[in-house]
């Protein structure tokens, strides 16, 4: 097989079939093809290794000998690397590829300097190697989600900036003045991120707050990350591709302005519930506790849009790859925010905190939401930009499957386990061991959940690098697979 | 709604106060707070960590206990005070000297802010570092073999050397060495105590009767 071939003939924008069938989109997706193809390759190579982590870092708490002589390896350095790779990344990747299409998708321009966005996100999987090694070497920060070592973050800065500068050009570039909801969550999520990390590099690195409000800060990045960063470019994401997939406008689509306000408004106070009984004053906590219960009705808005759109051609989401990934998305979405907001209850906090629960409904919003929908996004996307057909139903079928079970016994062991280890700790006085053994059947069958999301992310590897290696067949290169419903390319009003 | 500076200002509006309101605010009001001298309790409060242990603490980070291991103690809820984590409610001023303050958010062990002062054995962390199952059977904590230096005895057995029972002993003529690391992990272990009072926190009630019951019997 001529790989390099086939890899250069995979990203070079010639086709005999382009200008005749869909001119436009065609000269759009070719003058993003480059960054974009970087970028999900980088999202699946990341989604396999930050899966591989977190399966060691589980299989670690019911077996802790495994690996246990390799110091680069302890449960304290492969938990963070998890987390971390998850993050920057797998989601980052997948959810930044996924913003620069709909940017020039419903911008209706070619992109310029695709080559800077390149360059820059390169730095930025640069810095999570670096980061990676670093942690592993002993470097990490106590800080959730901000492990990478204090100098990966100047590295993190000037990168993000340059990719946030990029696509806020692409954003004024368009032609299409009046904007869709997807664009707006993608500034968010893109002002939101440089915002919350040199605000929290700044008060926790450079000039430390004191002591106990470090812990303030950390809380406070952390539930951002989810609800200003890897959110909305979910969100941004299912507005596109409701439409694109199924045929119809997003049901109630004139309240997605409600959602975004009261979202951003909400989410970015929820971070500090995690402070009830800490060591800080106690109306921060309050205020926290009480942003949580707002995002009730963001969450009802979306889910009356997403799920209302999604059940109306419940038939149609069978026959769609994008659309059934979706649909599993938004499910886990709801139960996420179910979780969130459920977990904020008083009652609630005095059994689940500071257990695995915590984790467990992170790993569900990440995995689950974020992930599927990044995923599905990625197979509406990537035949588009490659002009190639999907290479195996039967593989995606595969993936589809094993996210699905696997995210359920993840949700079983982690989030119902968490409730029940929380029972022990705060509502009892049982001894640490007798706790440590009753969590092993929870702990085990998050690693079943976690090896099922390996397979995952094995199929998808396999899909992904099949369709960009293998030979156009005939009928690829020369005519337009793709049936686009150019009508819906833009439904905003 | 359908302009990009419009967006802008607005998420900047609201991300700003936000951020001033459950950030900056409690920070301004509560987040620059001294020690406090008093001379009955043995000087500062809180009490300096010393040279060793402040070693430890890198090590601590190093190997990211804080996935395990929490270092505050709540009263209003939980069963901090039953399980004999601690005598009081954490505050913030306890935290004041901590730079990162190793808080944390997440319990799969005991938490720590006052295992200095139940356990004061220093075999007996190097033992558990060495190998949890030789001290705690069936814990899920992870083993540090790699902080211990295994090496052929040469003449007399040193005395810093670990005491292994048979099950887990070494090779004939070698011993168990632990490194300056585990050491100073140990130091760090055994300075973890909260043993001052606050006024912003008193010791509960129930502690305090026993005190004062103590003292009395004492007084006898
Ligand atoms: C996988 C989670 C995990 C990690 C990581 C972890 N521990 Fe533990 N730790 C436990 C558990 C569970 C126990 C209770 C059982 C036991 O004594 O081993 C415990 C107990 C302890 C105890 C005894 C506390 C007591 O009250 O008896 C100390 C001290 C301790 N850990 C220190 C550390 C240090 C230092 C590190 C980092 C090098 C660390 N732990 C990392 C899970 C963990």
């Amino acid at each position: 097989m001529n790989l390099i071939g086939n890899l250069c003939s995979s990203l070079c924008s010639n086709l005999e079939g382009d200008a005749k069938n869909r001119g436009t989109q065609r000269t759009i997706d070719a003058s993003i093809r480059f960054p974009l193809v970087s970028l999900f390759k980088a999202a699946v190579c990341w989604m396999l290794i930050a899966t591989v982590f977190g399966l060691i870092a589980s299989i670690k708490l019911h077996t802790p000998s495994f690996m246990e002589e390799c110091q680069y390896m302890t449960y304290g350095k492969v938990e963070p690397i998890f987390w971390n790779t998850l993050i920057y990344g797998w989601l980052f990747n997948a959810g930044l590829g996924c913003a620069v299409f709909l940017l020039a998708r419903l911008g209706g321009v070619p992109l310029k300097q695709g080559v800077s966005l390149t360059i820059m996100t390169v730095i930025w999987n640069l810095a999570v190697v670096i980061g990676v090694i670093g942690i592993m070497l002993g470097d990490q920060l106590p800080y959730e989600w901000l492990e990478f070592p204090s100098y990966t973050a100047p590295i993190f800065f000037v990168s993000f900036l340059g990719i946030g500068l990029w696509c806020a050009m692409a954003f004024r570039a368009r032609v299409q003045r009046s904007t869709y909801a997807s664009q707006w969550w993608i500034l968010v999520a893109l002002f939101s991120f440089a915002w919350i990390y040199s605000a929290a590099q700044i008060m926790l690195v450079c000039s430390p707050a004191q002591g106990a409000f470090q812990n303030l800060v950390s809380a406070w990045y952390a539930e951002n990350v989810f609800g200003l960063l890897i959110a909305p470019l979910a969100f941004a994401s299912i507005y596109y591709l409701i439409p694109k997939t199924l045929g119809i406008s997003v049901v109630g689509y004139r309240y997605t302005g409600i959602a975004f306000w009261s979202w951003i408004l909400f989410a970015s106070v929820a971070g500090a519930a995690k402070m009830v009984n800490g060591p800080i004053p106690v109306w921060v906590a309050s205020v926290g506790v009480i942003a949580t219960f707002g995002l009730l009705l963001p969450t009802t808005t979306f889910s009356i849009q997403f799920l209302g759109s999604l059940l109306s051609r419940f038939s149609k989401i069978w026959d769609s790859a994008s659309a059934r990934f979706l649909f599993a998305g938004v499910v886990s979405f709801i139960a996420v925010m179910m979780f969130k907001i459920w977990g904020a209850l008083r009652g609630s906090q005095e059994v689940v905190q500071f257990s695995i629960f915590d984790s467990g409904v992170n790993q569900l919003a990440m995995f689950g939401f974020a992930g599927m929908v990044f995923t599905g996004a990625s197979y509406f996307i990537l035949p588009r930009l490659l002009n190639k057909e999907l290479p195996s139903s039967t593989l995606v079928d595969l993936q589809f499957g094993a996210h699905v079970l696997g995210l359920i016994l993840l949700a079983i062991g982690l989030i119902s386990g968490g409730i029940h280890q929380g029972e022990l700790i705060n509502g009892s006085t049982a001894d640490m061991l007798t706790v440590v053994n009753t969590m092993r059947g929870s702990y085990f069958l998050t690693s079943m959940g976690l090896s099922l999301l390996l397979l995952g992310a094995i199929a998808y590897n396999v899909t992904f690098f099949w369709m960009l290696l293998s030979t156009r067949s005939e009928k690829e290169a020369s005519t337009s697979l793709i049936e686009e419903a150019p009508e819906l390319e833009y439904t905003a009003s | 709604m359908n302009r990009g500076p419009f967006i802008f200002l607005g998420v900047f509006i609201i991300l700003s106060l936000t951020w001033a309101l459950v950030i900056n605010k409690p920070i301004q009001e509560s987040g620059h707070l001294s020690p406090i001298f008093d001379a009955e309790q043995g000087g500062r409060l809180p009490m300096n960590a010393k040279g060793g242990a402040a070693q430890g603490k890198l090590v601590y980070q190093e190997f990211g206990c804080i996935a395990c291991h929490t270092q505050q103690v709540r009263v209003s809820s939980g069963f901090d005070l039953q399980r004999g984590w601690g005598e009081r409610q954490s505050v913030a001023r306890d935290y004041i000297d901590q730079t990162p303050a190793l808080i944390g958010n997440t319990r799969l062990g005991p938490d720590l802010s006052n295992v200095g002062q139940r356990r004061s054995d220093r075999e007996w962390h190097l033992l558990h570092f060495y190998n949890p199952q030789i001290t705690s059977k069936g814990s899920n904590m992870p083993s540090m073999p790699f902080l211990f230096e295994t090496r052929e005895i040469v003449g007399e057995p040193t005395n810093r050397a670990l005491k292994l029972s048979a099950e887990y002993a070494v090779a004939d003529g070698y011993e168990v060495i632990p490194s300056r690391k585990a050491e100073a992990l140990v130091a760090y272990m055994k300075s973890l105590k909260v043993t001052y009072d606050l006024k912003e926190a008193p010791k509960s009630k129930d502690v305090m009767l026993e005190e004062l019951t103590a003292a009395l019997e004492n007084a006898k």
